[in-house]
């Protein structure tokens, strides 16, 4: 485990997001009023417009698929300086058309993903008590 | 006739540039007194006649780094002031694109007659340290959803959507070699630049480290300490000064069309919103300007692969054709589409749209020099990213 120098400090719109990380789990926040999933949670809803979104933090299938891929090589925050070179994928979960996240791949040894490539979503303590989700290549 | 053109007509009327340098020994503040004070003269003018300040501040550094106006930015009010004007209009728009707001901004304030005169600056400068690195562990608020995943900085945020491009297409760093190499050979021809004589090769590009792959060392601009200032006023007034008037003739900005994590840039985010400024962009011309008019397209390259997304929403070529259609001498300044014949932000250093502006007006008022165009009539200065960037049309006065 790293003791790497990153502090994160939740709020009400990311708590519920950090707290389902570190039980292992994908939860992202869905509006009260039209049940879009969002990222990030937003003030109003930019898919309904309603003004109380009441964001819900709630599980979701952490599969997906690689739209793109960067190899980072230099380290721009401290947490990441012995973990460079790296693999950060952007990658479109099944949860929802359109839905786009960044994570890292945290399969070992990682060759970089071709486009398509089917992804899930995989856990690693950055930190103490900070635990990140990545992603690792599905086997097929 | 459009019916856009309510208002009085307005133009550039001078100009002054400092010498970029990576890190000056003078404060910023100093150098744009300066350079501020070489544009009115340059226009013909004297600090009493401008009555009008117009800039965008922002240090565009994801670093933390300290803001002190004068020092590592110039306001307007603080120019204002330090120059001793008498103005009605001291404005600062931040955000992104900062040019084409300073244009918009300064246009109306002219033409609606709140000012008769208006100084327009841009002051850039690079911070002691590392440009982008942070300067402290803590992560909140929006940086959440992309530093705690590796997601650091801008040129980790545009390898994302070019490397989609090349995934995509089959782009090769060859291509963008041809591009970078362009923007340098412009670059070394000026004498203000911070690249003044120092073209680049194309083995020298591939050889290059790679920052974030498939971004590599060159395909940044590189962050300096450097100024420009231009004068604008309505035409009527311009004709009694020593230069060619350069007309703004339309502008348009760019549109967020998705709601992402904060810099999480994706490929079709990106077109749509070029495709849907250029639309805008041909409807707000005064004189019904498109594309086959423009003499002197300078297009956007902070980050080199951001000449792909303007070409092909300007429709120059086809979605996906872009690294073909840069090579083999057809973006030569001389003999292809001059898109970077002004050097860009490849061949000035970070000077943040200040290169797409200045090109636009050095060619239209026939002030080029020995780099002048054979026909510079109309040019196009595009700025950042389609998304949230923005672009302007100039015509010859
Ligand atoms: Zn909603």
């Amino acid at each position: 485990m790293s003791s790497a120098p990153i502090r994160l400090s939740p709020d009400t719109g990311s708590s519920g997001y950090w707290d389902a990380a570190r039980r292992n789990e994908l939860a992202l926040p869905v509006c009260d009023e039209c049940g879009n999933l969002t990222l990030p949670p937003a003030p109003v809803c930019p898919n309904c417009g309603t003004t109380a979104p009441r964001w819900r933090f709630t599980p979701v299938s952490g599969r997906g698929t690689v739209r793109s891929w960067t190899l980072v090589r230099n380290s721009f925050h401290p947490a990441f300086d012995h973990l460079v070179p790296y693999l950060v994928a952007d990658v479109e979960l099944d949860a929802q058309p359109g839905l786009r996240v960044v994570g890292r791949l945290l399969d070992e040894g990682a060759e970089p993903p071709r486009l398509g490539d089917r992804v899930q979503t995989s856990f690693q303590e950055l930190a103490d008590g900070l635990t990140v989700p990545g992603f690792v290549r599905e086997h097929t | 006739m459009s019916t856009r053109s309510a208002g009085r007509q307005v133009a550039i009327v001078g100009y002054a540039h400092s010498r970029i340098e990576r890190r000056s020994d003078r404060p910023l503040g100093a150098i744009t007194v300066d350079t501020a004070r070489d544009a009115i003269t340059d226009a013909g003018l004297t600090v009493a006649d401008i009555d009008g300040f117009v800039s965008d501040p922002r240090l565009p550094s994801v670093g933390g780094h300290e803001v002190v106006d004068g020092v590592s930015v110039v306001t307007s009010p603080w120019l204002a002031q330090t120059l001793g004007a008498d103005a009605r209009l001291a404005a600062g728009h931040v955000g992104y694109s900062p040019i084409t707001s300073s244009v918009i901004v300064a246009a109306n304030a002219l033409a609606s007659g709140a000012c008769d005169y208006v100084l327009l600056h841009r002051s850039l400068h690079n911070p002691a340290g590392r440009y982008h690195a942070a300067t402290s562990p803590d992560v909140g608020g929006e940086a959440q959803w992309t530093v705690p995943h590796g997601m650091v900085g801008p040129p980790v945020g545009i390898a994302l959507p070019y490397n989609e491009y090349i995934l995509r297409y089959g782009a090769t760093r060859e291509a963008l070699a041809e591009v970078v190499v362009e923007g340098r050979r412009n670059g070394a021809r000026l004498p203000w630049s911070y690249w003044h004589g120092k073209p680049l090769t194309v083995e020298h590009y591939l050889s290059a480290r790679m920052i974030s792959d498939p971004i590599s060392l060159y395909d940044c601009d590189i962050p300096v300490d450097g100024v420009a200032a231009f004068v604008l006023t309505t035409t009527d007034r311009a004709a009694d000064l020593p230069h060619r008037p350069v007309v703004v003739d339309g502008y348009a900005k760019g549109m967020p069309v998705a709601h992402r994590p904060q810099g999480l840039l994706v490929l079709d985010d990106m077109m749509e919103a070029g495709f849907t400024l250029v639309n805008r962009l041909w409807e707000q011309s005064q004189t019904g300007i498109t594309r086959d008019d423009i003499d002197v397209p300078q297009l956007y390259d902070g980050f080199a692969p951001l000449i792909y997304v303007w070409l092909e929403a300007l429709g120059y070529c086809g979605v996906g054709e872009a690294h073909e259609f840069v090579r083999d001498g057809r973006i030569s300044a001389e003999t292809g589409l001059p898109i970077l014949s002004g050097g860009g932000a490849i061949g000035n250093g970070r000077m943040h749209g200040v290169p797409q502006m200045l090109e636009c007006y050095l060619q239209l008022s026939g002030r080029a020099g020995e780099r002048q165009l054979d026909r510079a009539e109309v040019g196009l200065a595009c700025h950042g990213l389609p998304l949230y960037g923005g672009a302007v049309l100039y015509r010859a006065g």
